[in-house]
């Protein structure tokens, strides 16, 4: 019988990658753990106590979840407060059912070898020298890894992780949690979110050294084939650590958010409306080379050429991860097409970039008699008198005085809607400034952005590069970054940006 | 075979004032007053025939390089470029940079790309340059429409075929008028309305007068739903077809009828029984007609722009029939040619037509103008 209704529904193993799920869910390596997953509020907790109607609870020793099918997400759309209790492959038929039991696992000794050895200590004093791949040397792929880990735990900003987990986790276990369900929801979101991140980092720390415990061991034992099985854990190990690393880089609370992308030209008419122009068009193709789609939402024109400035939106996961390290004024070299005594001229451009949140929760809440929706540039008695193409609108949030217009969609209707949403991010980044969530320099909305903040210099004439001021990063092929190749700045910036603040570890 | 639906027509010299009388000598014959109305089905094929396809609609049967598009573009934006404000000054025309836009989207509507960025090859480098796309009409004749757009002054819409408007995508044609963006916004008011008031979404019709390309009609259709039934009139057989064939594009032939005839004139089964009325009827004065737009005098039908000496004969028709068509408590909302008329009306109605209505308002479009009277049948 038991084995009918734990057979019930089996589930495919693909639709979600299994790093990508165990940081959505991870969960525990417990014995006598039982996983539930409670969505909306989307809660991961963990219990001692057995499910009443599940008879033997011994056979749910180590449960683990391998996938996740996309039958399972419908019925977390249909049936928020549906409890999924997964056994081995396999969904367990349960209804709503709520339980609460976190304890604080957050306060756990470092790990260590089976001999005390910990990742600080393969890492302190190089210990372990590390070399190359393919000298296949065991001690030195571990201490590739460990120092990876390090890394990344440094990037996720541990010890600030633990001590907001730590909040998190009182503030769940408040009894009376559940009386503002919103709140609760975020608080339990979060909660998960952190945990899963802090875990998946734990559980590669313990893979780590017990594969250490297991070369010693083969190694004592002469066990040739144990000896090869965990050499080639340890280098795939390596390698998986090292794609972690670039993740944990991207681990922002935003992060993961599309966004828009901002380019205003700075004093200097047209030459700086044409630089204006050319930045926007080389993160228009970063954007198309990433795979993310580009929308353009506003457009104002030079009366010559290029743009005085201009609104993109960019779709896509990351997005937002990204494009903030381009927050910032570009500034320009070259010899001014439109010199004709051909002399050099410097330009600049700003760039600010804003998050499109997607959690609705978190959205501030617009009240519509706040807002003033205007035509943009009309003139004349309109209606029936006039056939124009142009339907921009600019919606002015009066409390704020924050504005935004939209005038590339084909509809006023459109215009109208696009610009909600312009404003709407504006509003929410206001207010995550206002929060001090996330860090100062992403939040700067264009006018903030002072023209002293100089991130990088294009030169073209007398030489040809591209340097990063903030990272010192340089190339000398400027038309490829023009033509929106990026990925260096953008890496360079983000770890280093990441990795000198100490306070990280 | 337009010609069909003469038979068929119109009563109207009833409702009609003589300047509108004789605006129409030109486009109907006045023999005929037959009180026959026959509802045009979407599925006659008498629509389908007068009815051009919009660009974005038509297959992609050809296809050319992209070199070949760069210069189309190349050559396209010079001369949009070449206009500056000229236009502008003109008659408040288009000016260079909006022409340029519409250039964008004509190569949106007529090359066949990839969905979220249509013509994002026209940024690729030079090595993509004999790359083929596919087009939905010939290299000779998007420089012909483009030449047509800046020489005739030919408006961008009839020249894909179409007019993005709210959220839905309208086809229009010479003899169809080209619904305007203030016009959306009677749509949001009908929005707001209905989901304060739910007895207005189910007790009983609602009627779009002059519906043009069946813009109105079809925007309340959708509001509301397979439950709702709109009825749309309109003297012109160009726009019947059109809104009918504008209606099936977006599945409504079970919500919107569209009837041939003058005003109320196809509507009296619905006297007294019709919960919402709304119209965009012809409303400029006749001596303004020569001095508009040239995209507007030059292209668009002035039975849909020509409102008498006043350019009031059609709003105050409407604003009389009213009285008779609606229910109690039913709502009305016109779109008028500014404070001026909107003051008129909102006194007409509140004075002449003294106890028939009530909440007699004007609202302002974005542009902050009177546009609009609405309230409600006592
Ligand atoms: C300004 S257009 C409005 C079209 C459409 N409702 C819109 O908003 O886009 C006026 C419409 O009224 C129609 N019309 C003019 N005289 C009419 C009459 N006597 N009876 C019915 N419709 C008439 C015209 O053919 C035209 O389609």
């Amino acid at each position: 019988m038991m084995n009918n209704s734990l057979k019930m529904k089996s589930f495919s193993v693909s639709l979600l990658q299994k790093s990508s799920l165990r940081s959505l869910f991870h969960l525990p390596h417990h014995p006598r753990t039982i996983a539930q997953l409670l969505f909306s509020p989307f809660v991961i907790s963990e219990s001692k106590t057995t499910v009443p109607y599940i008879p033997q609870p011994y056979n749910l020793l180590k449960s683990e979840i391998s996938g996740v099918s996309s039958d399972i997400q419908t019925t977390i759309k249909e049936h928020p407060s549906t409890l999924l209790l997964f056994y081995n492959d396999f969904l367990l038929p349960t209804i709503g059912f709520r339980h609460f039991c976190s304890q604080p696992l957050v306060a756990q000794p470092q790990p260590q070898t089976s001999d005390g050895l910990t990742v600080d200590d393969i890492v302190a004093n190089n210990r372990w020298q590390i070399l190359e791949e393919t000298a296949s040397d065991w001690k030195s792929h571990a201490a590739s890894i460990a120092q990876s880990i390090q890394l990344i735990k440094k990037r996720l900003q541990w010890k600030q992780l633990v001590v907001r987990l730590d909040t998190l986790l009182m503030e769940l276990n408040k009894p009376n949690l559940w009386d503002d369900p919103v709140h609760a929801g975020k608080i339990s979101r979060e909660h998960g979110l952190l945990m899963g991140k802090m875990k998946e980092v734990n559980g590669f720390e313990r893979e780590l050294l017990d594969h250490i415990d297991m070369l010693k061991l083969a190694r004592e034992e002469n066990d040739n084939e144990l000896e090869l099985e965990s050499m080639k854990a340890l280098l795939k190990m390596r390698r998986t650590a090292k794609e972690k690393e670039l993740e944990a880089l991207l681990s922002g609370e935003q992060d993961s958010c599309s966004c828009f992308i901002e380019v205003q030209a700075g004093a200097g008419g047209t030459e700086s409306m044409d630089w204006a122009s050319m930045i926007m068009q080389m993160y228009k193709m970063w954007a198309q080379r990433c795979g993310y789609g580009v929308t353009v939402v506003d457009e104002m024109c030079g009366d010559i050429a290029g743009i005085k400035r201009a609104t993109i939106k960019v779709d896509g996961e990351y997005a937002f991860g990204y494009a903030k390290a381009e927050v910032g004024v570009h500034r320009l070299v070259r010899i001014s097409p439109f010199d004709s005594a051909k002399r050099r001229h410097t330009s600049f451009a700003a760039v600010a970039v804003t998050p499109i949140l997607g959690d609705a929760s978190s959205r501030v809440k617009i009240n519509e008699s706040d807002l003033q929706i205007e035509r943009f540039r009309s003139g004349g008695p309109g209606g029936q008198h006039a056939n124009t193409t142009e339907s921009a609108v600019r919606i002015v949030h009066i409390p704020t005085g924050v504005t935004a217009t939209c005038q590339n969609e084909r509809s006023q209707h459109l215009n109208k809607a696009m610009a909600m949403s312009v404003l709407q991010s504006r509003l929410d980044q206001l207010e995550l400034a206002r929060q001090a969530q996330v860090n100062a320099q992403y939040t700067q909305s264009l006018t903030e952005i002072s023209w002293g903040n100089q991130i990088r210099t294009y030169v073209l004439h007398p030489y040809r590069m591209v340097k990063d001021l903030r990272t010192n990063y340089e190339v000398s092929d400027p038309d490829s970054v023009l033509e929106g190749d990026l990925d260096g700045f953008i890496m360079s910036f983000l770890s280093a940006s990441i990795d000198k603040d100490e306070n990280n570890l | 075979m337009i010609l069909n639906f003469f038979p068929c027509l119109i009563r109207y010299s009833i409702f009609t004032p003589l300047p509108l009388f004789f605006k129409h000598q030109n486009l109907l014959p006045l023999s005929c007053s037959i009180n026959f109305i026959k509802p045009i089905s979407s599925s006659s094929s008498i629509s389908a025939k007068t009815i051009q396809v919009p660009l974005f609609l038509k297959p992609p049967i050809y296809s050319t390089t992209i070199l070949e598009l760069k210069k189309f573009q190349n050559w396209a934006k010079s001369l949009s470029l070449s206009i500056g404000l000229k236009f502008l000054n003109l008659d408040n025309g288009p000016e260079s940079n909006l022409l340029c836009r519409e250039l964008n989207w004509l190569l949106e509507d007529v090359v066949e790309g990839e969905e979220d960025n249509p013509t994002g090859f026209l940024t690729l480098g030079c090595s993509e340059n004999e790359r083929l796309v596919r087009m939905r009409v010939e290299m000779e004749e998007l420089y012909d429409l483009w030449k047509q757009r800046i020489e005739e002054r030919r408006p961008f819409q009839y020249i894909v075929g179409c007019e993005h408007w709210r959220d839905l995508v309208l086809s229009v044609q010479e003899g169809v008028l080209i619904p305007r963006p203030e016009t959306e916004l009677i749509v949001d008011m009908v929005e707001e309305l209905i989901l304060k008031d739910k007895e207005m979404k189910q007790q009983g019709v609602w009627v779009d007068l002059g519906t043009g390309s069946g813009a109105l009609a079809i925007g309340i259709g959708r509001l509301l739903g397979n439950e709702g039934r709109v009825i749309a009139t309109d003297l012109s057989p160009i726009a019947a077809s059109v809104a009918a064939f504008n209606v099936q594009r977006y599945n409504l032939q079970d919500v919107v009828e569209i009837r041939m005839g003058s005003w109320f004139e196809p509507l009296d089964e619905f006297k007294g029984k019709i919960v919402g009325l709304v119209s965009n009827p012809p409303y400029i004065p006749s001596g303004d007609i020569a001095g508009l737009q040239a995209e507007v005098v030059r292209h668009e039908p002035k039975l849909a722009l020509d409102g008498g000496a006043d350019g009031l004969d059609d709003l105050l028709n409407i604003c009389k029939g009213a009285a008779s068509f609606l229910k109690p408590g039913g709502f009305f909302i016109f779109e008028t040619n500014g404070a001026k008329q909107s003051k008129y009306l909102v006194n007409f109605l509140n004075i002449q037509m003294e106890g028939s209505f009530q909440y007699v308002n004007s609202v302002s479009d974005f542009a902050g103008i009177h546009r609009f009277v609405t309230g409600f049948r006592k």
